[in-house]
């Protein structure tokens, strides 16, 4: 099952996540632009996130970071627990609910992901949902890292 | 809201306060910090059940509900809300999907108030929460400004309606309905509407209507109702006709209002400023818009109106000694008896008979009271001077029957002045002063008779007016004075006292106190002649003490009505000590009529006086009303038997049983007896037999000015030269030992 690989590695990444924070502290300056993940996310979505705490004392982003990330611990198994057990409504609770938050941190890609995915669980498709989850899968780490970028580079 | 509408928290005061519901915590944290970016207080929770727990003991001003959630999503949670008290009208925010139409009606089915597709754009959100609050405060403005509305329309009996065309019958609001007297839900068509006024009123007010609406103008009426409850009330009306935007009448909007109270009010009022409370016939103002009315239509007409003034003549005297409440009751029968003797109209007269037709001025012809014991009566049409005297002769008749008033059988007698228009008088005033005068001649032709006026009594009547408005300034003027007849001790030639007498020295004519004392008791001069007497008779009684030591009682003759007087026990008091004379110098001499009055206040005044040392007799005793009653009541200390029984002594052989009576039952209650009158030796003889030793009279001496005092003393009792204070042969020895004792023991003549 390569998504439970795929989960292993954003285990992976989750656990360098402190890591990344201290970097961002040494180098506040480093990068003020989005690097190749950061693109991930919608650059005028960042800004609309940003712009809700201008001078970071909300901390908003980490802890958005940290929602995002309980979210996708509680869903992902969810997902995958569904999918193993053919269950469409199972999947297609998971698709509408992390469709929302994806499109409000600016994960354009994913909430489209997420988008066809319930549509296809409310038709009952099942042909090709497999590859679908483990793109999904695949989606959620790289924004949960492109996240943690964000982080770095804000301000 | 502000008056320029922009939103503003100062309105609320605190920051508008959300509760935000959201299972997804990314969109939580977002929402929750974009709201509170934008100055609202924000509780966020992360499913419905735990939202429903927060409200157990908390209420926002709006609540933000995530549509999809696991557990109790976004429309359970906003149903099980609404259902709450206290919720209703919370303003609920439902986010949905964009694409989520079916979510969309469920919100609105769950009784959200609004919804918000899911979006990054927090601005949108910030403003439709604004917009919410806002509308959600107007709205309890509305509620509380509808109920307060409702409440005074609710205490002015008061409640609206609208009419609106082509939708069957008004509708009308749960107050109108129940100015009604129906229930809140009650549908009310016109016709059930028309049927609550009653058929005689119905008829007017369908034509008023139909009028009304023929011309799209406003409506503005009282109306009758019948109230389900049986009740009769008085329902004003009130609408203005509503256009449409092509000018066309549209309907009614208007209101009811029960305005019983007022109109009985009202109704009252103008009864009360037109009728005699007492006899309910009309007064003097209805009285006089009549006789104008009748007088401009006669002059039209060209016939003779009359005009009949009945006066009652002794009816000053029932109400002295039967009281008030008799007085009325008498008044209430003639009055009854005054009404059958006219074609009486009750109907209230206001303006001109103009629109009443030709006839109508019949409806004019009245019985009115127009003073204490006067009466009018009003004949709006007579032909001649016999037609207005038949009516005359018909009342006195109506009035010799007797009345039985206060358990009593009364006779009363009237006396009629007939005065005409035009012949009489062109005025009202004209016509009410000849019947005036007419009325005086016949009271002084004798009891129930009627006169017609005259120009020859206008001289008499305006002599009356004259001597009533000189005995006004007499007392200023100073033209009274007292005079004093002694009352002695006939036995001991000793004087025991005075009696002051009211002299009116007119024009250097000495005008006797019958000529002026009846015009005084009738005007209610009486009282501050009265009140002068007390003052003169101290004032000479301290002249008299100085001069040669006289130390007896003047006695001042008080009329019933200065008893009227709450402060007569402090007059007397003042008077007295003004000029240093002891208070036993007044005496004060009053008529039984005097004493029965009112007895219980009268009683209490003459206690004090007799406190005080003012002694109290009684005068005329044996001619009034006599019920002894009072003898044993009241602290009195003399009796003084009218002249008319003294008169008769030694004359007619029974005449001294009165005498004799008189003088036993004032013994035995130890009242001294005071014979009046005694003008002869004869008299005074048999005074003394009877055991009578005090007297008064001519044979004593006539009053006399106070300058004589001095001298009578001198000559009646020091050199005793009259024939009744020389010595004589006593007649019995009984009697001759009675007064020597009397004269040993030294005691007061009598007492």
């Amino acid at each position: 099952m390569r998504a439970l690989a795929d989960n292993a590695a954003k285990q992976e990444v989750n656990d360098q996540m402190p890591r990344a924070r201290e970097a961002h502290d040494d180098a506040a300056s480093a990068a003020v632009t989005g690097t190749s993940s950061v693109a991930r996310l919608d650059p005028q979505a960042l800004q609309r996130l940003r712009e809700l705490d201008p001078t970071g004392a909300g901390k908003l982003m980490e802890r958005l970071a940290k929602a995002f990330d309980a979210s996708v611990a509680r869903l992902l198994p969810q997902l995958l627990a569904a999918q193993a057990a053919g269950e469409a409504a199972g999947i297609r609770h998971v698709a509408h609910t992390l469709k929302s938050p994806s499109a409000s941190i600016g994960a354009v890609k994913l909430s489209r992901m997420c988008a066809e995915m319930e549509l296809m669980a409310r038709q009952g498709r099942t042909d090709g949902m497999d590859e679908k989850v483990a793109a999904l899968s695949t989606e959620l780490s790289a924004v949960q890292a492109a996240l943690k970028d964000a982080l770095v580079s804000s301000p | 809201m502000n008056p320029d509408g922009t939103p503003s928290d100062a309105d609320t005061q605190a920051l508008p306060r959300v509760l935000l519901v959201d299972d997804d915590e990314v969109n939580l944290l977002l929402t929750a910090q974009a709201l509170r970016e934008r100055g609202f207080e924000v509780v966020a929770v992360q499913s419905g059940e735990r939202a429903l727990e927060l409200l157990g003991e908390w209420l926002p001003d709006v609540a933000v509900l995530d549509a999809m959630m696991p557990g109790l999503n976004g429309f359970q949670t906003c149903r099980t809300l609404r259902a709450r008290s206290g919720f209703e009208s919370l303003p609920v925010l439902m986010l949905t999907g964009l694409d989520d139409d079916a979510s969309i009606s469920c919100a609105y089915e769950a009784g959200a108030t609004d919804f918000f597709v899911k979006s990054t754009q927090w601005s949108l959100l910030g403003g439709r929460l604004r917009h919410l609050l806002r509308s959600s405060r107007t709205r309890v403005e509305l509620e509380r400004s509808k109920a307060k509305l409702a409440r005074a329309q609710d205490l002015a009996r008061m409640g609206s309606f609208d009419w609106r065309a082509g939708l069957g019958g008004p509708l009308f609001s749960a107050e109108g309905l129940r100015v009604l007297g129906l229930d809140p839900d009650t549908a009310l068509s016109l016709r059930r509407l028309l049927r609550l006024v009653p058929p005689d009123a119905r008829q007017e007010l369908m034509e008023l209507l139909r009028d009304t609406l023929r011309h799209a103008s406003a409506l503005a009426t009282d109306m009758p109702v019948t109230l389900p409850d049986n009740k009769h009330r008085i329902v004003h009306v009130e609408a203005e006709p509503e256009f449409n935007e092509h000018g066309l009448a549209s309907g009614y909007s208007g209101f009811v209002q029960d305005v019983t109270d007022r109109r009985l009010a009202e109704d009252r009022i103008r009864h009360l400023a037109h009728f005699d409370p007492l006899t309910g016939l009309p007064n003097r103002t209805q009285l006089n818009l009549r006789a104008e009315s009748a007088i401009e239509h006669a002059r039209r007409m060209g016939h003779q109106v009359g005009v009949l003034l009945v006066d009652l003549d002794r009816f000053k005297v029932i109400n002295d000694t039967l009281g008030h409440a008799a007085g009325d009751e008498l008044l209430m029968e003639v009055a009854r008896r005054l009404r059958s003797s006219v074609r009486h109209s009750d109907k209230e007269i206001e303006l001109s008979l103009d629109s009443m037709g030709s006839r109508s001025h019949r409806l004019l012809e009245a019985v009115g009271r127009y003073g204490g014991d006067e009466f009018v009566a009003l004949l709006p049409e007579v032909s001649d001077e016999r037609d207005a005297e038949r009516v005359a002769t018909r009342i006195l008749e109506l009035m010799k029957e007797p009345i039985f008033v206060g358990g009593q059988e009364c006779f009363i007698t009237a006396s009629v002045g007939v005065a005409l228009f035009p012949r009489d008088g062109s005025s009202v005033a004209d016509l009410m002063r000849s019947s005036d005068v007419a009325m005086y001649a016949a009271k002084s032709r004798g009891p129930n008779t009627h006169s017609l006026y005259s120009p020859v009594l206008a001289g008499r009547g305006r002599e009356k007016i004259e001597l009533e408005s000189a005995l006004h300034k007499a007392i200023e003027r100073d033209e009274l004075v007292l005079h004093y007849q002694p009352k002695v001790d006939a036995r001991s030639v000793r004087l025991v006292g005075v009696e002051a007498l009211m002299r009116w020295r007119r024009n250097g004519v000495l005008v006797p106190p019958a000529d002026f004392i009846p015009l005084a008791e009738e005007t209610g001069l009486i009282v501050p002649l009265s009140e002068w007497a007390l003052r003169e008779a101290a004032r000479q009684a301290r002249i008299w003490q100085d001069g040669f030591g006289f130390a007896e009682t003047i006695a001042v003759n008080l009329p019933n009505r200065l008893f009227e007087r709450i402060d007569l026990v402090e007059y007397i008091h003042q008077v007295v000590t003004q000029y240093g004379v002891p208070h036993h110098a007044i005496e004060l001499e009053i008529t039984e009529t005097g004493l029965m009055k009112d007895s219980g206040n009268v009683n209490m005044t003459l206690q004090r006086l007799n406190e005080m040392g003012v002694e109290i007799s009684i005068d005329d005793f044996g001619t009034g009303y006599s019920s002894l009653a009072y003898l044993t009541n009241m602290p009195i200390s003399e009796l003084k038997i009218d002249r008319s029984f003294i008169r008769e002594l030694g004359r007619a052989p029974k005449s001294s049983d009165i005498v004799t009576a008189i003088i036993a039952l004032a013994r035995s209650l130890g009242l001294r007896v005071v014979a009046e009158g005694v003008e002869t030796l004869r008299q005074m003889d048999v005074l003394h037999r009877l055991g009578c030793r005090l007297m008064q009279g001519f044979l004593f001496s006539r009053p006399f000015p106070a300058e004589g005092m001095q001298a009578w003393r001198e000559h009646a009792l020091l050199e005793r030269r009259p024939a009744w204070a020389a010595p004589r042969v006593e007649e019995g020895p009984d009697d001759a030992t009675r007064g020597k004792h009397l004269r040993a023991a030294g005691a007061r003549p009598g007492n």
